[in-house]
């Protein structure tokens, strides 16, 4: 790969996972300084050129502070835009906003909508990212969109650290469903949904099992982990249900409010994500926490991207 | 008012309901929050199908917090089929990103960082003969006020251009470490990068290697993007702002409130002076005195090159550097009858002198600073200072958008400003209550804002606004 052609940029907080994707591929991340005022406001410059370039900027949205994680990037996307870079990647493993793509009441936002239009404003060529929420959101763009899957990363880690012929693949909710019935037949395992009514967004109401669980390890399977009071009162209706054990792999471990919390007082074994969002500091105070790697999915699309090549093997196999 | 529906978004709660009182009708329904991962949630509580919509949004606070609320709010209404949706925003974000500091001959200008050197930096004044007669002899004595502070300025005289003591390198050691220097700036870039991207200059040794963001477009497309229709806001920091947007931009001014109030509460203010704290904001000082009908003075900052090319350290030790450089300035200043006050930047990795010069008469005058933006305000406390050491009595400070952020209100506090003067483009609580009653007057600005909205969603003109004694 022309190391000439290409540059990595990553805002200058949460660079752990493109630092690992630029060691992936043999760069350097750019230099960058990016520079907030005390209200907010940011200033960005880039110390190298970038004309005719091909740039992926990799953000890792984490939470609390989302707003100003997104403000930063359209900032970026606009310098690199402006310098004249020949095409820009945004790199976006948890796209911010996600569950906000339909009007579920009357007059409510649809955000994943509007963060769309912002990022081909600011002058975003493409956008890669992983496990999205609801695929439809890659028609909400005028651009191409990658969604990769953590699908295959996750199928390695249950081979290789879960004693998976005596495990179910278990989906906490019906919108979950078919992510879980695809993990099941690639594992070739049984699968169980737990179906619940949801009264108001990060609280939970009543959960009815649907499957038998009995003796069994059971793997629960999400793409986000907010509150983990889902997740929580999951492991506790599996367990009512003579489950053996209960374990959480989730994509996006967001791990907002309490869930620190609810995952320690929770009958969890453990609950795993992978790294799209940072959580390293969380990992100190929550054992039960682990991580998958997704960094070499990540540098292998961009890898491909940039020659041109097709990403759709990514979608069924994991690199090393 | 038919069809009107003004919603308010939660940076600035007062001014969203004095507007609404303005216009006689209530703040529509709206539920602001947060998601608990940090996702900005909203909730529109009125139907707005076929409705003239107005979202009013300061970009104060938490900026990018209250900005994207802002964008998610037009787009809701927008999405819900709002016939026009436009934005308010009384204090624009982001209008201020600074243009690539360059010199005349395109390189770019070295900067230094913020620490290496104060306002008192240069002990004496090195002004020509001329001017030192104009000097009232006891500044101290018309300034009245605390001002304790600018003897350093006063007494290491050194007139004679051609004769820097060595007494000058000394004191200049000695203010860095004496104490008194804590009430003062620290001179310093009041563009808020210029002092970093220095450092980025001085580490590549290369002027060129510099690509900076310019947030103007992007904010006008992403309001635009966001469903945007049309968009009002208050003494935008560049008027060519309004060029970066593809619909209608009402920018309004408050002059005529800040008219109303010098007329009124200003007592002789027909002798008074207005200033303009720096060049950029000449031409809004200059059209408020000219309303008033009183004259108008200009404080010049000035960071140009050192001539000599010589080891940056030669003039500390001989003496000689600050002499020749600062030839070149009197002898064009002394024609126009300047003061001018030059600090020598004091580090021996200085390559250029910053310079601020007053142009015109305060001695024994009321000032009456303008200015659009104070945020950090080291430009307006400086200038106070420079305009109390010119002879000032009194100086007012006329402020569109006091953000104050950092320690801003500290240093407003221990500075030579006697009065400050606001608006309530951003909220000024914090600032009446730290500054107390006496010296902080905010000036309303609701009424323009109501007026301009009933105006814009009846189809009338709003020039009339812009004029004095509406």
């Amino acid at each position: 790969m022309a190391t000439n052609s290409i540059k990595l940029l990553a805002p200058d907080v949460n660079r752990g996972l493109a630092e690992l994707v630029a060691k992936r591929l043999g760069l350097k991340l750019t230099d960058t300084k990016l520079k907030r005022d005390p209200t907010g406001e940011v200033s960005f410059s880039i110390q190298e050129s970038v004309r005719d370039q091909d740039i992926f900027i990799i953000t890792q949205i984490d939470s609390g502070v989302v707003n100003d994680r997104v403000l930063e990037l359209l900032v970026m996307i606009n310098a690199c835009k402006t310098a004249s870079a020949r095409r820009i990647t945004s790199v976006l493993p948890n796209f911010p906003y996600a569950r906000q793509d339909r009007k579920d009441k009357s007059r409510a936002p649809i955000t994943a909508k509007l963060m769309a239009d912002m990022l081909t404003t600011a002058g975003c060529d493409h956008v890669v990212t992983m496990d999205l929420h609801a695929s439809q959101i890659q028609g909400f763009f005028d651009v191409p969109v990658d969604n990769l899957y953590a699908e295959p990363s996750v199928v390695r880690y249950i081979r290789e650290h879960i004693n998976f012929n005596e495990a179910i693949i278990i989906s906490p909710d019906a919108g979950g469903a078919k992510r879980a019935a695809a993990l099941a037949d690639r594992l070739d395992l049984n699968f169980a949904l737990i179906h619940k009514e949801r009264a108001r967004a990060n609280e939970v109401s009543k959960m009815v099992l649907v499957g038998d669980v009995t003796d069994k390890i059971c793997i629960i399977v999400d793409d986000m982990a907010d509150t983990c009071g889902t997740l929580a009162k999951a492991a506790e209706v599996l367990l009512d249900n003579r489950a053996q054990s209960v374990i959480a792999i989730v994509t996006h471990g967001v791990l907002s409010g309490k869930a620190i919390q609810n995952i320690n007082n929770s009958k969890l074994d453990s609950v795993v994500c992978t790294n799209t969002v940072p959580f390293e500091e969380k990992m100190k105070s929550c054992p039960k926490l682990a991580v998958i790697d997704v960094s070499a999915v990540l540098a292998e699309s961009i890898r491909r991207l940039h020659n041109g090549e097709s990403i759709s093997y990514l979608f069924k196999h994991s690199p090393l | 008012m038919n069809n009107l529906m003004v919603f308010g978004g939660s940076s600035h709660p007062s001014l969203v309901n004095k507007i609404c009182a303005n216009l006689g009708i209530k703040p529509s329904q709206t539920k602001l929050g947060k998601f608990s991962n940090g996702e900005t949630s909203i909730s529109i509580g009125e139907s707005v199908r076929e409705k003239d919509v107005y979202v009013i949004q300061s970009g104060c606070g938490h900026v990018n917090d209250n900005f994207m609320e802002l964008l998610i709010l037009l787009n809701a209404c927008k999405t819900a089929s709002a016939s026009r949706v436009t934005a308010v925003m009384p204090y624009f974000c982001y209008s201020r990103q600074p243009d690539i500091p360059y010199t005349a001959k395109g390189a770019p200008l070295i900067s230094k960082p913020k620490d290496s050197y104060t306002f008192e930096s240069s002990p004496g004044t090195p002004v020509s003969s001329v001017v030192t007669t104009q000097r009232p002899k006891s500044p101290a004595e018309n300034a009245g006020s605390n001002l304790t502070v600018l003897e350093n300025v006063r007494s290491p005289k050194l007139p004679v251009l051609e004769h820097p003591s060595p007494v000058k390198s000394l004191g200049n050691g000695e203010l860095h470490k004496s104490p008194s220097q804590s009430r003062i700036p620290m001179v310093p870039e009041r563009k808020e990068n210029s002092s970093e991207l220095g450092s980025l200059f001085n580490a590549n040794n290369a002027g060129y290697k510099l690509w900076v963001a310019q947030a103007g477009t992007l904010i006008a497309n992403l309001l635009t993007t966001a469903g945007a229709d049309h968009v009002i806001t208050m003494d935008l920091h560049d008027s060519q702002f309004q060029g970066f947007f593809d619909i209608p931009v009402d920018n309004l001014y408050c002059k005529p409130i800040a008219h109303n109030y010098i007329q009124y509460n200003i007592p002789e203010y027909k002798e008074a002076v207005i200033v303009s704290p720096d060049a950029g904001g000449a031409k809004r000082a200059a059209s408020l005195a000219d309303a008033l009908e009183i004259s108008f003075a200009l404080i010049h900052k000035e960071k140009r090159s050192q001539l000599p090319k010589g080891p940056p350290d030669a003039s500390l030790t001989s003496g000689g550097g600050a002499t020749v450089s600062s030839k070149p300035l009197i002898s064009n200043m002394s024609s126009l009858s300047l003061t001018s006050q030059e600090m020598k930047l004091s580090s021996s990795s200085s390559k250029y002198v910053q310079t601020t010069m007053l142009v015109g008469d305060v001695r024994n005058k009321t000032c009456i600073m303008v200015d659009d933006l104070v945020d950090t305000s080291y430009t307006i406390t400086r200038a106070a200072k420079l305009l109390k050491d010119q002879g000032a009595t009194k100086v007012y400070a006329l402020i569109t958008h006091g953000v104050f952020s950092g320690d801003a209100l500290n240093r407003v506090a221990q500075s030579a400003i006697d009065k400050i003067i606001v608006t309530n483009t951003v909220p000024q609580e914090k600032t009446v209550k730290f500054l107390g009653k006496d010296r902080v007057h905010v000036l309303d600005v609701s009424s323009i804002f109501g007026e301009s909205i009933r105006r814009i969603h009846n189809g009338e003109s709003i020039s009339m606004l812009f004029e004095h004694g509406w």
